[in-house]
């Protein structure tokens, strides 16, 4: 299936220009530029409004967060910790907040269970179309969700665990590390035959350096825990959340630590989150840190992710770079930037169409390309069948 | 950048002298003049090669005193974050009966309010630790008041082991339905780990070794000696209980509270015990603190034993480190002994007396400029150096 985009404002280095033509062929974008003349089965004449690459979320529990439920699959609040556990097996991809995600221009999501333990299991990269999970993910094992702070100590209050300070969640953390790395050594050394542990195996790909350990945390002394342990264990790192990121730059650009900042459209209903402020994008890109903003769904709807970017901007942050933090820098943390990110030719075909400005909230979005598959979603959208 | 001091009264070599000038360059102190060695010069102080002037800043501390920045070798300090609840209580891993593997390093929070109410008192260096509910509780760590960051503030991450005998945790473990609740018991639960970590050790050297367990692998540079136990006990019997427990396994130990160590002090003496001794200006608000004094100070310093002052903040806030100080000029010590108790002898305790603890010459800039007698109640702090900065 083609389909082409006629007469579309596109960003280039942050500016939108106009009179642009998209072409996307077998999923895959295929030509970008003024002048394109290929026989397609579809072509949608925009009228000069505005095609971005598809919104790409780094952090959220999409899916696994059943809609008018009480029965979620976030979180087993009951274990102690939990490499182990798969987002894939959770994932209802018919939740409504899937179609939400759709209609807000989402078309990629890091999905990962909640912050609750210490350990909570594996992230996995997923887009939003198809009819199931196994279609949608793109990278099962794409980091480690570890957490730091008050999430994982009220977990402890209610639950009566052991490590309920800070103290004790960064040491069962490490004990845990600790573990997993003389488990890979034993497996590598390969004269002991050991029965394989699943919360172990889950871990190596963490331990071997392949994937980052996405770490929750928001106060300055959190973050300062996941930098000191990731750096023991020589471990990749990307913040989560990262509420008092901003208190400590210098740190995390000088260790080219990346952040998913947010959920910031929130009250301040934790102490952690005391020095929450929509200046944290700027003072940190400034830095030259590389920002990702997230909306954390459920802890936000899946639709403010655009919301967050243009907040960003309210608080300083140019129109280039708050559109990177929802699009190609979510692409970067989450290791997937030769493919999505971008509108740019051999990329994905994942492309959203708005009546106005992306950032402006009142624009509505009007088209959705998720590899390939054409969502519409306004019926000012005409498309024409072609030859 | 360099700072001059001039004038005022100096507590150097043990007691108050008058100053000339005290010289901080690069963070230590580069320099001490008094005012008698000047005089000896007597006129004869040339007017020597007049030397470019050095950009830098001259405080006159004329009637001031001039202190090393005071040390609390045992403290909870931001473990329980002041005036916050339990979203930020981090003392005690009260399930985890030993644990040996948990740091108060990684719960420390550099903008706890006590760190600046540590400052406004003198206070420049403390040992933080966590709680006393396990009868092994974990690492304790030393840092200065200042920095954004513990790596900023951090003198020592692991600087010794904590244990807990007596009634905390009886208490702790007793209401929980659960094993310990006898001092024996909790004697019981040490020895075990204590010899657990030998024979890993010695394991550890064979190559039949392969996963590290790290409970064990905390307990490690305890046993070879690299870092101290520190033994919270307050009644005589279980300061003794410490003691023999040390002995058995070859431990580096100083005795934390030691409330009843005056009972006791021939003993403590000839062991040469080094002893943190407080929160006595609390109240008497268990059993085993019945016997509480402020005159234990004395008594074990004059048994030869070295002694250091506590207010284990957060049970008395940080800031009383010099009242108790005063208290025990009140009950007898004389001056300079209760000054050594919040400065010299604790950085002795800490391993730490070749930086810190003195105004000397190549020691840490850590230095404190009181409007008054620093033990006079009244008196107030007028500039604070750490490291050589002015903090206050």
């Amino acid at each position: 299936m083609s389909i082409i985009f006629n007469n579309v404002r596109i960003s280039m280095s942050g500016k939108f220009f106009p009179g642009q033509k998209v072409l996307v062929e077998k999923g895959k974008i295929n030509m970008v530029g003024s002048s394109i003349h290929k026989n397609v089965e579809k072509s949608i004449e925009c009228n000069q409004k505005y095609l971005v690459p598809g919104l790409i979320d780094a952090h959220s529990h999409l899916g696994l967060f059943e809609s008018c439920s009480p029965m979620n699959d976030i979180a087993e609040s009951w274990a102690e910790i939990t490499p182990h556990l798969r987002p894939l097996d959770g994932i209802k991809m018919r939740d409504r907040a899937m179609e939400d995600a759709r209609r807000a221009g989402i078309t990629t999501c890091m999905v990962c269970p909640a912050s609750e333990l210490p350990i909570a299991g594996i992230c996995s990269i997923l887009k939003t179309n198809g009819n199931s999970a196994d279609v949608g993910l793109i990278v099962e094992q794409a980091g480690v969700l570890m957490s730091f702070g008050e999430a994982p100590k009220a977990n402890a209050r209610m639950t009566e665990k052991p490590h309920s300070t800070r103290m004790g969640l960064t040491a069962v953390i490490r004990e845990t590390l600790m573990k997993a790395q003389d488990y890979y050594a034993a497996k590598q050394s390969k004269k002991v035959i050991k029965d394989r542990e699943i919360d172990m195996e889950a871990l190596i790909p963490l331990i071997r350096g392949e994937v980052p350990m996405r770490a929750c945390a928001h106060r300055a002394e959190d973050i300062m825990a996941a930098i000191r342990i990731a750096e023991e264990f020589k471990l990749k790192l990307v913040i989560e959340h990262g509420t008092e990121a901003h208190l400590l730059t210098s740190i995390l650009a000088e260790k080219k630590i990346p952040v998913v900042l947010g959920p910031t459209l929130l009250p301040r209903f934790r102490e952690e989150l005391n020095e929450k402020t929509f200046e944290s994008a700027i003072i940190l890109m400034d830095a030259g840190v590389d920002v990702a903003l997230t909306c954390d769904y459920p802890g936000l709807p899946i639709e403010t992710l655009r919301v967050a970017a243009a907040m960003a901007m309210q608080y300083g942050l140019d129109e280039r770079r708050a559109l990177a933090a929802i699009t190609e820098i979510p692409a970067k943390i989450l290791g997937v930037d030769e493919r999505i990110g971008k509108i740019k030719k051999g990329y994905d075909g994942d492309l959203a169409l708005f009546s106005g400005h992306p950032l402006d909230i009142r624009s509505k979005l009007e088209a959705l390309v998720v590899d390939g598959d054409l969502f519409i979603f306004s019926n000012d959208v005409k498309v024409e069948m072609g030859s | 950048m360099k700072t001059v001091l001039e004038k005022g009264n100096v507590f150097y070599q043990g007691k108050f002298q008058e100053l000339d000038k005290l010289v901080i360059e690069k963070g230590k102190i580069t320099e001490i003049v008094l005012a008698s060695a000047k005089a000896k010069k007597g006129k004869a102080v040339p007017a020597t090669k007049k030397k470019p002037e050095v950009a830098g800043k001259t405080i006159d501390c004329t009637d001031k005193y001039i202190l090393p920045g005071f040390i609390d070798a045992h403290t909870h300090i931001s473990l329980e974050e002041e005036g916050v609840g339990w979203y930020d209580a981090d003392f005690n891993e009260s399930y985890g009966l030993a644990t040996p593997h948990v740091r108060a390093f990684d719960a420390l929070k550099m903008r706890d309010r006590a760190f600046k109410d540590a400052l406004a008192g003198g206070v420049t260096t403390a040992m933080i630790t966590p709680g006393s509910a396990n009868p092994i509780g974990g690492q304790c760590c030393i840092v200065k008041m200042v920095g954004n960051i513990a790596e900023d503030a951090v003198i020592k991450e692991s600087s010794g082991m904590k244990f807990a005998f007596g009634e905390n945790p009886k208490r702790v473990y007793g209401e929980q339905k659960k094993f310990p609740s006898t001092r024996m018991g909790t004697a019981a639960v040490i020895r075990e780990w204590l010899m657990k970590a030998q024979d890993y050790l010695k394991r550890k050297k064979t190559k039949e070794f392969k996963e590290r367990e790290i409970r064990l692998e905390a307990l490690i540079p305890l046993i070879e000696g690299k870092i101290q136990a520190r033994a919270h006990a307050h009644q005589a019997d279980d300061i003794i209980t410490a003691y023999r427990i040390a002995q058995e396994f070859n431990l580096d130990l100083v005795f934390d509270h030691c409330t009843e160590g005056h009972l006791i002090a021939k003993e403590l003496g000839k062991w040469k015990a080094r002893a943190v001794v407080g929160p006595t200006l609390s109240s008497r608000s268990k059993a085993e603190l019945k016997n509480k004094t402020f005159d234990t100070v004395g008594i074990l310093m004059d048994e030869g034993c070295v002694v250091a002052l506590t207010t284990d903040h957060p049970v008395m806030p940080i800031e009383s480190l010099s009242v108790a100080a005063a208290m025990c000029v009140r009950h007898g010590l004389d001056e300079e002994r209760a000054i050594k108790a919040i400065t010299e002898n604790p950085a002795i305790i800490l391993g730490l007396d070749k930086r810190l603890g003195k105004l000397e010459v190549g020691y840490d800039a850590d230095v404190v400029v009181w409007d008054g007698h620093p033990l006079d109640t009244r008196s107030k702090t007028e500039a604070v150096f750490v490291d050589g900065n002015k903090v206050i």
